[in-house]
């Protein structure tokens, strides 16, 4: 599998024959440019024209942070893959609300079923999460109720709101306490690695969507504009959950995060290079991870799970089968 | 999917004998898994057809190797590794015949498995032409079908590059 890059220095990235050239104050160095599937840019970086062709050719994308480790935007070549069918088939099931909702009901399920998994994990560990365990089972059923996507929305984040309610009691540290769900900046540590592991995961499903022939402009729970992607969105859903959230729950765990990995500046709180490092580093180590897939009959890695994920939606826009969420087993 | 893209070719015919649920998603551009470990489609066909150096005709949109000109015409074939995928090669070769007879350009095959030391004439004649007709009619018939064939567990499913699109 194609490496994710990672660069946190400033520098210069460009293109020298046939590989990647990244210069640095500290260094400079050759990347293997067919080695790479994605770039996440953390640094300042100047890049130019030539360097944005290259990776195009090689189907690389690129993805920004600013300073505060908040997502930009990414630089998405032109889609390289290509059935007008499958466009038309996604559209198609955009446009008529009772498909729309078939889909979105889906990733909602997915994402209430795995946040329940997570639940019933810590529940067996003796964590007091039996209320909102319980409060989430019962707004599974619901879901299919749900006559349109404003309800659907309306359900799924009153889900969310018990889950995260379950976190202070997961943690179980009062230097990372919940309170409420705060975004742009977020007002408090937990939440800066929130965002900051939902914006990687929202990046990580958009370089997988590139990788099909799925237009990520067109999403069905978050709607679309078609200038933004929202499909990814979509499908980070039902693994924020089994992949950041457990993870951040190991980091802090582990101490491996803690008050100190955070600096208050003007503009809320930011993450230090060092823990976003060590954040990005045990992320893509859970993304290499392998678990058994019945179907397939071979092992398969998170990350690969998220494509098989989109395999799946395919075939369901194809009127082939119809799509179910994956939904972790432990 | 407009008419324009609707194309029987030699690929097509290639794949409609191993698999026809393979013949729907390549018709419908919907390409295999491209850094699929085992095998890119791309490089499948490279390395089943086109081991070495060759002189190539390009007709329509299919290529072949020439082997030889004679009196009577050409002779185009293909080198095959195994004869394992004999029925599919025979087919293909024979559609590509027939693409150069629809040229006016006379033309045997030739089929050829260095390995088993074996070669094999193909021959555009009544039987395979009939037969020809019915697959390409058939490969037609796959592509308008609103949703591909159901996937069925083969042995090539295991170094396809759809396998994990195919059992997701
Ligand atoms: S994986 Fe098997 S069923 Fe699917 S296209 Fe390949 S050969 Fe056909």
């Amino acid at each position: 599998m194609k490496k994710t890059l990672y660069v946190f220095s400033s520098g210069e990235l460009s293109r020298k024959d046939n590989t990647l050239f990244f210069e640095t104050e500290e260094g400079r160095r050759f990347i293997p440019v067919e080695d790479t599937g994605e770039i996440m840019i953390f640094g300042e970086l100047t890049v130019n024209k030539k360097l944005l062709e290259f990776l195009s050719i090689k189907e690389i994308v690129l993805h920004f942070f600013n300073y505060h480790g908040y997502y930009m935007g990414s630089f998405y070549p032109r889609e390289h893959l290509n059935s007008g069918f499958m466009t038309l088939r996604q559209a198609e099931h955009y446009l008529d609300e009772e498909r729309r909702l078939i889909i979105a009901k889906e990733f909602v399920r997915g994402a209430a079923r795995n946040i329940r998994q997570v639940l019933k994990y810590y529940h067996g560990r003796e964590k007091d999460v039996a209320r909102q365990l319980n409060a989430i089972e019962n707004l599974i059923a619901p879901i299919d109720e749900c006559k349109d996507i404003s309800t659907l929305m309306a359900l799924e984040g009153n889900i969310r709101d018990h889950y995260y309610h379950a976190f202070d009691e997961i943690v179980g540290n009062p230097d990372f306490i919940f309170q409420e769900r705060t975004r742009r900046p977020p007002k408090n540590y937990l939440n800066t690695l929130i965002s900051f592991g939902n914006s990687l995961m929202y990046t990580i499903c958009l370089s997988e969507i590139y990788k099909t022939h799925l237009d990520p402009r067109i999403g069905y729970l978050h709607s679309t504009n078609f200038r933004r992607f929202t499909l990814n969105l979509d499908l980070a859903e039902i693994f924020k959950p089994i992949i950041v959230d457990r993870l951040i729950f190991s980091l802090l765990g582990k101490k491996m995060i803690t008050k100190e990995s955070f600096d208050r500046v003007t503009e809320g709180i930011m993450m230090k290079e060092k823990a976003r490092k060590c954040f990005v580093e045990n992320l893509d180590e859970k993304l290499k991870t392998t678990i058994k897939h019945r179907d397939i009959g071979r092992p398969v890695s998170y990350r690969r799970l998220i494509r098989l994920e989109l395999y799946k939606m395919e075939k369901h826009l194809m009127g082939e089968k119809e799509y179910q969420a994956f939904v972790a087993r432990w | 999917m407009n008419a324009r893209e609707i194309n029987v070719s030699g690929t097509l015919v290639w794949y409609y004998y191993i698999c026809p649920r393979e013949v729907w998603l390549i018709g419908h551009q919907i390409t295999a898994d491209q850094d699929d470990a085992n095998v890119s489609l791309g490089r499948f066909i490279q390395d089943y057809t086109y081991p070495r150096e060759r002189k190539e005709l390009a007709v329509g949109q299919s290529k072949m190797d020439v082997f030889r000109v004679t009196d009577e015409g050409l002779v185009i074939g293909e080198v095959k590794k195994s004869s394992k995928f004999k029925s599919s090669a025979r087919m293909q070769l024979a559609f590509y015949l027939s693409e150069l007879k629809q040229r006016g350009i006379e033309a045997r095959g030739e089929l050829r498995f260095p390995k088993e030391k074996r070669k094999e004439e193909v021959m555009l004649n009544e039987q395979t032409e009939r037969e020809l007709d019915k697959v390409c009619r058939e490969i037609l018939r796959i592509l308008y079908l609103p949703a591909p064939p159901e996937p069925k567990k083969i042995s090539f499913c295991r170094k396809c590059a759809y396998a994990e699109f195919c059992w997701s």
